[in-house]
This record gives structure tokens, sequence and C-alpha cells, in this order.
């Protein structure tokens, strides 16, 4: 069972990193945004590249793949994202699964359709009580608290988290205010686009590596921000850790029935409390 | 000031508001009163640039403004206080203030003076989330935000609806020290209000403007204003 309860903690993990760009740019600019995927894939294919050059320091490597990511989710935050602020959900869903789309398959086109095996880059075990834990899950977990606190601390402690907090909640009193919230969901985007592609890359060396690997787990992430509330990061993050555990749990018992079951779980929050979008 | 001519406004094919034309002179408090529907916010909503006129013209100081954002038109000095008493619930009293004065470039501490000030017991709200507060200190709060800065212009959407008549009492206070130093457009249904502080009142009437009046003594009979509540 405590292999379970790891596995359910990395999984909710990985999640949370993805679903908090989600509710972000969901809460602020009302985009559902479906490139997440994009940014999410080319952190993971940026990581096995550089690690091929640079030959090991996974931390570095990993670092420079997020920062990667950055200048591509500002480009289409800013020529694609930014024209359907407003506009009905319809569009902003068709965009960004077109861009999504391109991007895998500019990915096949760049490093091809086999997956790319990766090894756990820590590679060393926890042994207690006759279990062995994998220490690189317990740093994935710890990551994900240390993020929780310290974008608590960002929204909470900067003005830049300030606006965004009163964008959620009011984006034409800020706007009345006369700030431009434009320049700030464009922060809210690069930071949610940049955690994605943190999420791919503390993931990618314990799961599969292909060019398809943001959809599914794209699809998850969605169910989270639902069952969190949009917008709602402290609800993303717990709801993130029960839809892991939820999945590991299932797994573990019924393994084809794991993310079907986290479907169920959002089906059942939605019947209770909508969304109102 | 402010000058408004042939202005209309519509969301998609209904057309809210017809031919509205008015004028509001520096220094002036000018009040548009009118029953639910009237276009009254659609009216102010307008002139900060979240709504586009279909055809019109608004001018501000002699510059055409009907085309500008609500961020340019905060930077001329505009400022919009919208009905509902919409405060950032979720920010705390001070932080609500914060944004305003980052948004002024003007210093914390000064900017908390200016709406302490306003009302004093506000102080002892500082670190209470602003959603918490009640109906009228959430509205002294919204007042006091669009005050921070260098405001020339104020645009306030019914800001005693809903609220006690010790309350209303403070809001008056706070519009009646401000006139003169800025002008207004306020959306009010007290007429004993209207009657204290208008310096000229436009009834509004299925998004016309059906009455103009400029005499106080015109203003100050509210029995003659009552019939377009």
């Amino acid at each position: 069972m405590i292999y379970t309860i790891v596995y359910g903690f990395t999984i909710g993990a990985i999640l949370y990193f993805i679903s908090i760009g989600l509710s972000l740019t969901f809460g602020t600019m009302r985009v559902i945004n479906f490139a997440h995927t994009l940014t999410y894939t080319i952190g993971v294919y940026a990581l096995i590249t550089l690690i091929a050059l640079l030959k090991g320091y996974f931390a570095l490597v990993a670092g420079l793949a997020i920062l990667l990511v950055i200048p591509i989710s500002y480009v289409i935050e800013r020529f694609v994202i930014r024209r359907l602020y407003g506009e009905s959900l319809d569009y902003t869903f068709i965009a960004t699964f077109a861009i999504s789309l391109i991007g895998v398959d500019a990915i096949k086109w760049i490093w091809g359709v086999n997956p790319y095996p990766m090894n756990d880059p820590i590679g060393k075990y926890l042994v207690f009580s006759g279990l062995s834990v994998p220490i690189y899950r317990i740093v994935i977990v710890l990551i994900a608290i240390l993020l929780f606190f310290g974008l608590n601390l960002f929204f909470k402690k900067t003005i830049v988290g300030k606006i965004v907090v009163a964008s959620l909640e009011d984006k034409e009193g800020v706007r009345c205010l006369g700030i431009n919230v434009d320049k700030y969901f464009s922060i809210v985007f690069v930071l949610g686009s940049a955690l994605a592609a943190l999420g791919g890359v503390l993931y990618a060396p314990i799961s599969s590596i292909h060019p398809y690997m943001g959809l599914s787990i794209l699809l998850l992430s969605f169910a989270v921000v639902i069952v969190g509330g949009m917008g709602n990061l402290n609800g993303t993050f717990f709801s993130a850790f029960a839809l892991g555990m939820v999945m590991a749990v299932t797994a573990r018992y019924w393994s084809q029935g794991a993310e079907t079951m986290v479907f169920i779980v959002m089906a059942i929050v939605l019947i209770f409390k909508p969304i109102d979008i | 000031m402010l000058e408004i001519k042939d202005l209309n406004v519509a969301y998609g094919h209904a057309r809210v508001l017809h031919d509205v034309s008015l004028k509001v002179e520096t220094g002036q408090m000018a009040f548009f009163i009118g029953r639910n529907g009237a276009g009254k916010t659609t009216l102010l909503k307008t002139i900060i640039g979240l709504l586009k006129p279909q055809k019109g013209s608004i001018t501000y100081q002699g510059d055409e403004i009907s085309n500008l954002s609500p961020e340019e038109l905060y930077q001329r000095g505009l400022r919009y206080v919208a009905q509902e008493k919409k405060v950032f619930g979720n920010l705390t009293v001070r932080e609500n203030i914060e944004i305003a004065a980052f948004a002024a470039q003007e210093p914390l501490g000064q900017a908390l003076d200016k709406v302490i000030s306003l009302y004093p017991k506000l102080e002892s709200f500082l670190k209470t989330k602003a959603g918490q507060l009640s109906g009228g200190q959430r509205q002294i709060l919204l007042v006091g935000r669009a005050l921070v800065g260098d405001p020339k212009f104020l645009l306030i959407d019914e800001p005693t609806q809903g609220l006690a008549a010790i309350v209303i009492g403070e809001i008056e206070k706070i519009l009646s020290g401000l006139k003169d130093r800025v002008s207004a457009v306020i959306v009010e249904q007290n007429l004993a209000m209207v009657n204290r502080l208008a310096d000229r009142v436009y009834i509004l009437k299925e998004g016309k403007v059906a009455r103009e009046i400029i005499d106080k003594s015109e203003i100050a009979d509210t029995r003659g204003l009552e019939e377009y509540l």
C-alpha cells in the first residue's frame, strides 16, 4: 500500500504542476488552453536533447529546458491567445487545440515518433521497514509542496500577484484602475507554461516520452482544475493530490480504470457544483 | 469638460441608448436618474470605455474619447466606481488601496492617509478581507480607491443603493466634500441627495434623455422628479 500512496502523491504532484497554469489562464483570461500540452511536451523534448548534449547534470538541464519554453509560450500568448480575450470559449478551444496539433506534428518532424527512454536521475532508494521508495519520487512531491507555498507567497506578497488575484475576481475593476491587465495575463500565461514544462521534465524520467504524451495528461489536468475550482489556486493543489490518490488506489485494484475514475469524480463534482462559464 | 452628442449604444442588436446628448462643466456634479433599464449604467460604462458606441461622440476636455480604453481614460483622470460595491473581495482593504496606489504611482502611505481621511473607521479594517466589509464600508473603500492619484472626473454608479440611512449620510458627506474639487457623473435614485448635491440632473427614460434640469429650484422639486423613478 505504501507504494500506492507514493505513486498517488507523485502523480498528484505532476498533475499540480500542469493544472496550476490551466487554472490561472482560465481564471484570468477565460481561455481553455489546449496549447498547454505543447509547452509540457516541448519541455520534455528540450530536456532529452540537452541532456544528450550536456551529458548529465539533470537539474541544470531541466532548468534550461524550462527556460526554453518561456519564449515559446510568450509567442503563443502574444500572437494567438491575446487575440481571443473576450471571445467565445469555442474559439479559444479551437485555436489552442490547433496550436497543440501543430506542435505535436512539429515534434514528430524534429524528434520522430519513437518513444525515448530515460532513467531516474537520482537512482537511489529510501529504505525503511523492508520497503524501498525511489528518492526521485519523494523529491517530486517536495518540489510540488514548495511550489505551493512559493506560489502562495507570490500571489499574497507581490504586487503582480495581487493584481492577478484582483483580476481573477474583477477584471473590469482592475482595468478601470488604469492597469493594463493584458501585461499581467502574459506573465500568468508564461508562468503557467513554465510550470507545465516543469511537470514535464520531472515526469519524463518515470513515464514514457512520446509526441502525444501531453494530451492524456492534459485531460486529467482539466479534471483537476474543474474539481479544484477554476482559478482557485489552493483548490487546484488539493484537488491534484486527491485525484492523484484516486488514480493510484484505483490502479492498484483495477489498472484499466485509473483514469476513468478521475473523470467519474469530476462528473460527481459537476453534478453538485456546476461551473459557471 | 465632458460632452456627449447623439450617443447610440447597443448590446448586439438590442439598442440601449438612443441619441443621448448631455454636458457636464468643470467642477459640476451631474446626476442621472431613471428607472431600472433606462440605460444609466450603460451610459457610464460607455463613457469609461468598457462599451463602445455605435455612433455619436464623447468629448472630454475637448478631445474625442469614445475610442479610448479604460486604462487610457484613467491616465486622463477619469475614475469609475461600479455598482454592486465590487471591491477586490479576496484582498485586504490595505491591498485594495495598494493596487490603486500602484496604478496611480502614489506612495502607499499617502494613498492610505487619503482613504482613511474620508472615513477614519476604515483604519481598523486595513487587514480585513474587503469582501467581509459591510456594504457601506465597501462603497466607501471604492470611492476612496477612486480618489487615489489625481482624479479629475468621477463616474459613480448607484453609490447608496441598498445602504442604511446612516451610511448614506457618510457617503453624502464624502461626495459633498468633493464638490468643486472634481467633476462627477453620479447615477443615483436618492432624490434627497440629488437635491442637495446636483448641479444638473439628467432623467433617462428608455435609453433617451427625457429631461435635462439645470435650474436649482427645479432640482429641489423632488416630487417633480419622483415620477421618473
